[in-house]
């Protein structure tokens, strides 16, 4: 980990000081236990913020939309892979970024720490396989594998696929893991028994957004639920408003998903938002043999046709 | 003033009593967190909680609230006319409401109770409730009350302070309201101890080692800090999402809907954003706060420089650090508000 | 479709068709296929927005 950090503030400083990116995308130390920032660095001298752990689970590509500078980036395997859908659909620009690739073990699921020790966890420290976490005159560490977000847990893709240099060495991929299991417990259920899960899924959602603004795959300059005229969706706290607005907008990220699990993170009241999107990985993965983001050299299933698209659900 | 003193054992019959005068509400733990709920027959409230994950601010102001009703057909003789919702009056007790939350009300009454301007679903919703505020014995890391002229025995906006003191609590009537709700719970012995919330108020605000300075605030020139160059950082990892100000006890800005079904509609109000570019778009298209640094800097130039002036009394924010813990990205505003607070254009040295 | 499946919506009450403006025929099948299964599900209790309740 720390070498990784290491590796980091190298590449970062010497690419500031030959002037050949403007900015370094990274993130520093947050002012909570398990929170880091993300943040611009433009300063040789500013470089020493940057840090690196298992609490960078912020996807850095939502940060590059649309920028026009020559910017360095600190990019995890998901992170890359939404970096190489930005670049297919014309959202930033490959020549204006370096790409810091980093191999990525799986970021910590803050939130199971969190209902585990309460809100008055006073740190928690890192060391790659361990952590240790404080609380008022007692510490104890539990294994980093045992507490990871549930998208790492069953990532394949832990490896950067676009990078202009690495922050360290590859690591193996998992293999045997499985990445639709939710999915598969809810495609099992009858009609009016998933209704009720999703129905249960969503009542804590307080429409704040954060799952849509999290994720670097929503730019639209307005979105469909803040569009007014004509005004596609009611702003209330109805429930089916609100599940139109969940289901659309997994819908706008069907073959465009790195299940990096920026959405769910972000979520202030801990909705699992990527069952919804998972749903469409799985369908894209299966109709499709696709995963996003994987290369610069195909168009995304959704944007292209080809005869053999399965299409019997045409009648 | 009276300090009674009620004994844990005899409090579950005290909360059942009360509620044949009163529609309890408590905090209850729903999925992983706790939020205030209408307390059913031998529900009782969670005394034990730390805090609810979002602010009780929505028993005041709902998130959705209808105003109005009106019917679109001509041929009935109210056609177009808007009639106002009955709100539900009757009385409240808020049980166990954080002193934060409570004295939050008070910021936010400024607003919708101010000389001019009344909003009766506010009032009455608020004059609805008492409020039985439970002291903070232990409070969060993130808590910086005492700082943000509150504190975790704060009794402005209170009408009854809990303090729990093991097998018991202390209850101090601050108001009529608050002794009327104890003669109704049958809650009337007198503490002998009463001088012991002195000094668990004491400890408690030792526990606080977070905190912010305000005191320059006031004297800032607005525009100073309006231009100030740290903002651009500030507002960088901003994802501009509204967890910030929905979780906030403090906030209260909302938008006005109509929804139609057929010929009949309901005129809503729901809360609304500063974060959000909708919030300030004209029907122009034009949006004078087009950009996300615009609107962070909105968020925390309105809560630590705008209610300072307008009001004298203090910055719009209780300390109870639910933005801080609930932001995606660690935008802290104890951070924020010193660097507002320490801010000097003289001393700044501008890259350029 | 499928995620709409997948959220609750039963089997069937969602349907795609491509029907050119010559298929006269099928335009006529394909409704009366429709109808007939929405029918068999009878009415929409899920994924229907009440009016707003109040007070
Ligand atoms: S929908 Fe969620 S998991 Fe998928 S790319 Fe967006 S933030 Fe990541
Ligand atoms: S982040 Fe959570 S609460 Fe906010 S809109 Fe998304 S699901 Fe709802
Ligand atoms: S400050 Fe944090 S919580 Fe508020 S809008 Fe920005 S990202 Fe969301
Ligand atoms: S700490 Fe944050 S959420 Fe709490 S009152 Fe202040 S601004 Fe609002």
């Amino acid at each position: 980990m720390s070498g990784y950090q290491d590796k980091i503030k190298e590449v970062a400083l010497r690419l500031l000081k030959d002037g050949s990116v403007d900015m370094v995308i990274g993130f520093r130390k947050g002012t909570l236990p398990m929170m880091n920032e993300p943040c611009f660095i433009r300063r040789p001298e500013d470089v020493h913020q940057l840090v690196w752990d298992s609490n960078c689970g912020i996807n850095l590509a939502n940060y590059l939309t649309d920028r026009k500078e020559k910017i360095a980036v600190v990019a995890k395997g998901c992170d890359s892979r939404n970096i190489v859908t930005h670049i297919i659909e014309n959202k930033i620009k490959r020549e204006n970024l370096h790409i810091i690739g980093v191999p990525c073990q799986g970021m910590v699921d803050k939130r199971r720490i969190i209902s585990e020790f309460g809100d008055t966890l006073l740190d928690v420290a890192d060391d790659g396989e361990n952590l240790k976490i404080k609380i008022h005159g007692s510490e104890k560490s539990l294994k980093k594998t045992d507490v990871l977000q549930s998208n790492c847990a069953a990532c394949i893709h832990r490896n950067p696929v676009l990078f202009d240099e690495l922050a360290g060495e590859l690591v193996p991929e998992q293999a045997g893991v499985d990445r639709y299991a939710e999915v598969n417990r809810v495609e099992a259920m009858s009609p009016q028994e998933k209704w009720q899960y999703f129905e249960d899924l969503l009542s804590p959602c307080i429409r704040c957004y954060a799952c849509r603004n999290a994720c670097p795959l929503c730019y639209c300059p307005t979105c469909f639920v803040d569009e007014s005229r004509p005004q596609w969706v009611g702003k209330s706290q109805d429930p089916i408003d609100i599940r139109t607005f969940h289901f659309l907008r997994a819908y706008h990220c069907a073959g465009r998903c790195t299940d990096c699990g920026a959405c769910e993170r972000a979520c202030p009241v801990g909705i699992k938002v990527r069952q919804f999107t998972s749903k469409l990985n799985k369908d894209a993965f299966e109709m499709f043999g696709w995963e996003a983001g994987m290369t610069l050299d195909e168009r995304p299933p959704l944007d292209t046709y080809k005869p053999n698209d399965p299409n019997d659900f045409i009648k | 003033m009276k300090v009674f003193t009620i004994d844990k054992k005899e409090w579950a019959l005290g909360i059942e009593k009360a509620k044949s005068a009163y529609q309890v509400l408590g905090p209850v733990k729903e999925k992983e967190w706790h939020c205030f709920k209408a307390l059913g027959k031998d529900e009782q409230p969670d005394m034990t909680y730390t805090n609810t994950r979002l602010s009780p601010k929505f028993l005041v102001q709902p998130q959705t609230e209808p105003m109005f009703t009106y019917t679109l057909d001509e041929s009935r003789p109210d056609h177009h006319i808007l009639k106002e919702v009955q709100e539900d009056v009757c009385p409240k007790a808020v049980i166990g409401i954080r002193p934060c939350d409570a004295a939050a009300f008070l910021l936010v009454k400024r607003n919708f109770d101010a000389p001019q301007y009344q909003d009766p679903y506010w009032l009455k919703a608020y004059n609805s409730m008492t409020f039985v505020g439970l002291a903070c014995n232990d409070p969060c890391p993130t808590c910086f009350c005492t700082s943000a002229g509150c504190g975790p025995f704060h009794e402005a906006g209170l009408d009854v302070l809990l303090v729990d003191s093991g097998d018991r609590f202390l209850a101090k009537s601050l108001t009529d309201k608050g002794i009327a709700l104890l003669a109704a719970a049958g809650w009337n012995s007198l503490a002998d101890d009463a001088g012991k919330i002195e000094a668990m108020k004491q400890a408690a605000e030792s526990r606080i080692a977070s905190r912010i300075s305000t005191d320059r605030l006031k004297a800032k020139e607005t525009t100073h800090i309006y231009d100030a160059p740290f903002w651009e950082d500030t507002a960088f990892s901003c994802i501009n999402c509204g967890t910030c100000t929905y979780s906030c006890p403090t906030c209260w800005c909302f938008d006005i809907q109509d929804e139609n079904r057929g010929n009949t509609g309901v005129r809503l109000r729901n809360w609304d954003s500063c974060m959000f570019p909708l919030f300030t778009m004209h029907g122009t298209g034009h949006n004078p706060r087009g950009a996300k640094m615009q609107r962070v800097r909105q968020r925390f130039m309105h809560k630590l420089k705008y209610y300072v002036d307008k009001y004298d009394n203090g910055i719009q924010c209780v300390g109870c650090g639910r933005c801080i813990r609930l932001c995606p990205v660690n935008i802290d505003i104890r951070k924020v508000c010193n660097q507002m607070n320490d801010y000097d254009p003289a001393a700044c040295v501008c890259p350029a | 479709m499928n995620l709409m499946e997948h959220m609750g919506i039963e089997p069937g009450r969602l349907q795609f068709s491509w029907i050119s403006s010559a298929e006269s025929t099928k335009f006529v099948d394909v409704v009366k296929t429709v109808t007939a299964s929405v029918k068999a599900l009878g009415p929409n209790t899920t994924y229907n927005k009440q009016a707003v309740k109040v007070a």
